[in-house]
């Protein structure tokens, strides 16, 4: 953990496993951006990710905005921002 | 008395209970050495397996719940192996050891065996252990008939993960575990380790059991490369939403760095395993099974088809 920012703030989340050099760990980040993107779009959100700042930025149309650490915060934060949960088997979901 | 008789000693306990772990740390402490171990699993695509390597004779049953639609499948091994037991192989196993999937009733298991004529007189139950999770047991004791039915039917429960828990709420589940089964001893195991555990407190009150949907396995194809990232994602999101309904997820998938074996019980994702290249039985890879209720195959299906693939 930085001692400066805090992140991350506990180790590993499961879904940022899969990257064994550094530079693999960015790309699988940056592609994992635009599946969450996909996911997020029909709830009218959207998240960023610069690679450099830590964790993910999500962002909710009215202008309201989270810094989260990991995908669970991020559905999570998303739910509270879209009113009901992101869920990909909803007609919501998949057919928005 | 033995009477020439195999002893079997059957592993049950829900979905993601830690059956093989348990088994794993027992096989590595030399237990079960002389025993064919046999391993049931609901979905046709094996994984627990890949957790045994320590056993000396193996053998896996993939595709169907052994105490249901699997149970031809079950009583044609055991009688394979009573039969290699008895031949000029005399006395080179123990026993058996059967570990059932998570949606498996022992008790139903036992009962059939005892029903087969063949096995009946070659087989005779010496215990049925049955593990409950410290962490989602009394919740699944609150919603599950099946496992209740599980707990019903153990000689000896094993609370495994107690290091999860409170002492008090861990002295509520060993209490409630006891008045469903005044007759079966109860133990803690952490990782397959023997530890102690509180005295009963008071236990929970069960509410009487209404038609809950059963507990289905899936089956999805996420795709041998690059699928990790995407999978990753959707099935993240899935978990959030509807971490009640998905009871459990288990598959192998390639990622760049190297096979991840994914395996999670409710909202509770283990941290992924990397599977060594080329050692032990080789997994069914870019295949994982979701067992849950309340979902639609097709949908699901449509669902990854969009965000996944």
């Amino acid at each position: 953990m930085c001692s400066a920012c805090g992140f991350p703030a506990r180790p590993g989340h499961w879904t940022d496993a899969g990257g064994a050099t550094p530079g693999e760990r960015l790309r699988l980040r940056l592609i994992r951006l635009a599946a969450v993107n996909r996911l997020l779009a029909a709830y009218g959100l959207s998240a960023h990710d610069d690679g450099v700042t830590p964790g993910l930025q999500l962002f909710a149309p009215g202008g309201a905005r989270e810094l989260v650490p990991d995908l669970d915060a991020l559905w999570a934060a998303a739910a509270r921002m879209a009113g009901a949960p992101v869920d990909p088997l909803s007609a919501r979901a998949l057919d928005g | 008395m033995a009477e020439g008789r195999l002893g079997l000693v059957i592993l049950g306990g829900f979905l993601g209970a830690g059956k093989s772990t348990w088994l794993r740390h027992q096989l590595h402490e030399g237990r079960f050495a002389r025993h064919h171990i046999l391993v049931n699993e609901a979905a046709g695509t094996p994984v627990d397996n890949l957790l045994l390597g320590g056993a000396a004779r193996l053998t896996v049953l993939a595709g169907g719940c052994a105490c249901c639609e699997g149970l031809p499948a079950l009583i044609a091994a055991l009688r394979d192996i009573c039969d290699a037991a008895s031949g000029r192989e005399a006395g080179q196993i123990d026993g058996v050891v059967l570990e059932t999937s998570g949606l498996a009733d022992p008790g139903a298991i036992a009962a059939a065996l005892a029903a087969d004529q063949v096995l009946a007189r070659r087989l005779r139950v010496t215990e049925v252990l049955v593990l409950a999770d410290a962490l989602h047991s009394a919740a699944q004791l609150a919603a599950e008939p099946l496992a209740r039915a599980q707990a019903e039917a153990a000689d000896r429960l094993i609370v495994t993960k107690p290091a999860g828990l409170p002492a008090a709420e861990l002295a509520r589940l060993v209490a409630t575990l006891h008045r469903l089964n005044p007759g079966a001893g109860i133990e803690g195991a952490e990782q397959g380790v023997p530890v102690a555990l509180p005295a009963p407190g008071a236990p929970y009150d069960l509410p009487a059991l209404t038609g809950a949907a059963p507990i289905r396995p899936h089956r999805l194809r996420v795709g041998a490369e690059g699928g990790w990232v995407a999978l990753s994602v959707w099935l993240s999101a899935l978990l959030s939403a509807r971490g009640e309904d998905v009871v459990r997820v288990k598959g192998v998938v390639r990622s760049p760095a190297g096979r991840l074996l994914l395996q999670s019980v409710r909202r509770v994702v283990q941290p992924p395993e990397i599977l060594p290249e080329g050692e032990g039985p080789t997994p069914e890879e870019g295949v994982i099974v979701l067992i849950g209720r309340n979902i639609d195959e097709e949908l699901l299906a449509r669902s990854w088809a969009r965000f996944g693939a």
